[in-house]
């Protein structure tokens, strides 16, 4: 049931994001680009976060 | 109208533009903060590691700080309109007010009651309801600026309002037009993103500060590295943005765009250079010398090879036959003031899109009233008001400039300090840290030349080409206006002292909970009110 309502869930936030995107990517460009864009710069900084998880062994003295 | 005593004018502009300026020391790195705070929790939602949600609780700790003492000032420059610029209001009110009055429901009640979750929420919520919430404290930051910028742009562009000869104010006819002006939308995602690029620097400074003392070495390069890559592209982005900022001056505010170019001449594409430096002398309206760089300004502008940007001299040619017909259209609409006649109204319409332009000519009339102009004056009168339509080009051209530069160096600065912070090689750097320490106040001052280059840009209006701002203010005393700009520069001076004392307090302090060095936890302040979540974790 949780599953079920979990997809129902996801399945609204698509609709309503494609209806954001068809509405608001032709009236409004920018604030669309906004959208996206903020999206993408939280996405590439926290992987570069995770990809400095991934170079580093936390505990060590080496160079950061 | 009545009139207003030009001293009383001057002190009203003066007040506004501190009161914004000091307004927008605050602004930025909230508007920042709040998604650089959501990208390091969502990396620890994600990962479930405990630097993360350290690091979210410091940078939220100093976010709470900005975002405790700058939002008093903001509260007062919505009253301003009504104190100081009660013209204006009159004029401008349905279009001004409707979005000044969404802010105020939407945007701020939503970013405050948030607010109080994102810090009180810790330890009651679930991690992902946490993130949620400071997800909307984001959202809801950035949408108050939305609606403030919605406001500016109907100021510079006005789209969505006609004027009404019976009411003699702007009225409302389309919000959707007002909410989607592209002038809105380019300034929206300029100013938030010149915001973003403001809170990356913050973060990026602080940790350099760490790393050059040594201290919270993991908790200092994850948040360095965070920062500079959430800089880099806010960076590209402000760019781009600001671009397109200019490309619409171009098409509707062409005395802001020569201005800002230095430009008193018509440009020869595709030849025309794009000027580095240069003396504007407002008062022989000409450049006393001048450096450029050639073949820039044309593509840079117009994005074409072969359209001409109009200087100011032939602007100030095309302005007369406007300043003409304007003092008809004025002159009609007073007497249909009074008679209600279809002729006067029908001369009113005929002229109205010139109205703005007969309104500055006031300035030049007996009694600030065009009617009053004899006949055989109003050539001089015309005369007299061509200089009018110019703003002040030095401090245009430079506020300008000063932002242009500024932008150019937070390029180069979180370019390389991304790649030395990817190839981990920071604390090699002595340098490069210090330089980004020291960086931290210049995307404020990018954002001060900003604002000034928008707003002294946009003069002599306050509704472009529709309303001089000589005649939107209020019929004060010019004592009254003294003291009220004393009382502000007193007030926010104390703002602006406790939140530089307190910023550089919490932040030399360091991170309370730092999991990566318990060892090099700093002595426990003692509790304040800025002490958010002080069991957290
Ligand atoms: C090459 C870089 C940039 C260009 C070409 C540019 C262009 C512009 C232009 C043309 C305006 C005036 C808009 C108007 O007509 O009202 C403006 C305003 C502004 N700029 Fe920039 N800008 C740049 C970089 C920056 C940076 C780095 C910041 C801050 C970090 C910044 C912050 C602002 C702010 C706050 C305003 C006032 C609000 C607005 O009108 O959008 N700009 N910019």
């Amino acid at each position: 049931m949780t599953k079920l309502l979990r997809l129902a869930g996801l399945a609204v936030v698509l609709v309503v994001s494609l209806l954001f995107a068809v509405f608001v990517g032709d009236q409004g460009p920018w604030y669309f680009a906004w959208v996206i864009g903020t999206v993408m710069i939280i996405l590439i900084s926290g992987a570069g976060a995770i990809m400095l998880d991934a170079q580093s062994n936390l505990s060590s003295d080496e160079e950061i | 109208m009545e009139f207003i005593d030009p001293n009383v004018v001057d002190l009203s502009r003066f007040q506004f533009a501190l009161t914004a300026l000091y307004h927008f020391m605050f602004v930025p790195l909230t508007l920042g903060l709040t998604f650089m705070l959501a990208a390091m929790e969502t990396v620890y939602v994600v990962t479930g590691r405990q630097i993360y949600k350290d690091m979210a609780q410091f940078w939220g700790k100093l976010f709470g700080i900005n975002f405790a003492i700058g939002v008093a000032t903001g509260i007062t420059m919505e009253f301003e309109f009504g104190t100081n610029w009660s013209m204006y209001s009159h004029f401008f009110g349905d279009m001004f007010g409707t979005p000044l009055a969404i802010e105020g429901l939407m945007a701020f009640f939503m970013e405050s009651t948030f607010v109080g979750l994102m810090f009180f929420g810790w330890d009651r919520l679930s991690k992902q309801a946490h993130l949620a919430i400071t997800y909307l404290v984001a959202l809801g930051s950035n949408l108050s600026a939305l609606w403030i910028l919605i406001a500016n742009a109907g100021m510079n562009m006005p789209e969505g309002a006609h004027f009404d000869p019976e009411t003699m104010r702007m009225q409302f006819e389309s919000f959707v037009n007002l909410v989607f002006n592209p002038d809105a939308q380019a300034k929206f995602v300029h100013t938030s993103v010149a915001g973003y690029v403001s809170a990356a620097m913050f973060v990026m400074g602080i940790s350099a500060f760490y790393l050059l003392r040594g201290q919270h070495r993991q908790f200092a390069a994850r948040s360095f590295r965070m920062a500079a890559l959430f800089g880099i592209i806010s960076t590209v982005a402000v760019i781009t943005l600001g671009d397109v900022l200019g490309r619409l001056d171009y098409e509707k505010q062409p005395t802001k765009i020569a201005a800002i170019e230095g430009l008193w001449h018509t440009s020869k594409p595709p030849f025309e250079p794009w000027i580095l430096a240069a003396l504007p002398d407002d008062a022989k309206q000409e450049n006393h010398f001048e450096v450029g760089v050639p073949l820039v300004l044309t593509p840079l502008i117009t994005h074409t090879f072969d359209q001409p940007i109009t200087g100011m001299h032939e602007l100030e040619d095309a302005a007369g036959p406007r300043i003409r017909s304007g003092i008809e259209a004025v002159s009609a609409l007073r007497r249909y003031g009074v008679t209600h006649s279809d002729v006067d109204l029908a001369l009113f319409t005929q002229h109205e899109q010139d109205m703005g332009y007969g309104l500055l000519a006031a300035r030049h009339a007996p009694n600030q009233d065009v009617t009053n102009i004899p006949e055989n004056q109003i050539d001089a009168v015309v005369k007299a008001t061509q200089p009018d339509i110019l703003p002040n080009v030095f401090v245009t051209f430079w506020s300008f400039r000063f932002m242009v530069f500024l932008s150019l160096w937070f390029f180069a600065l979180f370019a390389i300090s991304a790649y030395v912070s990817l190839k981990r090689r920071l604390e090699h750097n002595k340098l490069l840290l210090k330089l980004c320490m020291w960086s931290i106040p210049l995307p404020i001052l990018a954002t001060e030349f900003g604002w000034i280059t928008a707003e002294a840009g946009r003069q002599p209006w306050t509704v472009f080409g529709w309303l001089p701002t000589f005649l939107s203010a209020s019929s004060h005393g010019v004592s009254y206006m003294v003291f009220s700009l004393i009382g502000f520069v007193l007030l926010y001076s104390v703002f602006i002292a406790a939140e530089l004392y307190l910023m550089f307090k919490f932040a030399r302090l360091g991170p309370e909970h730092d999991s990566m060095e318990p060892h090099a936890q700093h002595d426990a302040p003692k509790p304040s009110a800025f002490d958010m979540h002080p069991t957290a974790s």
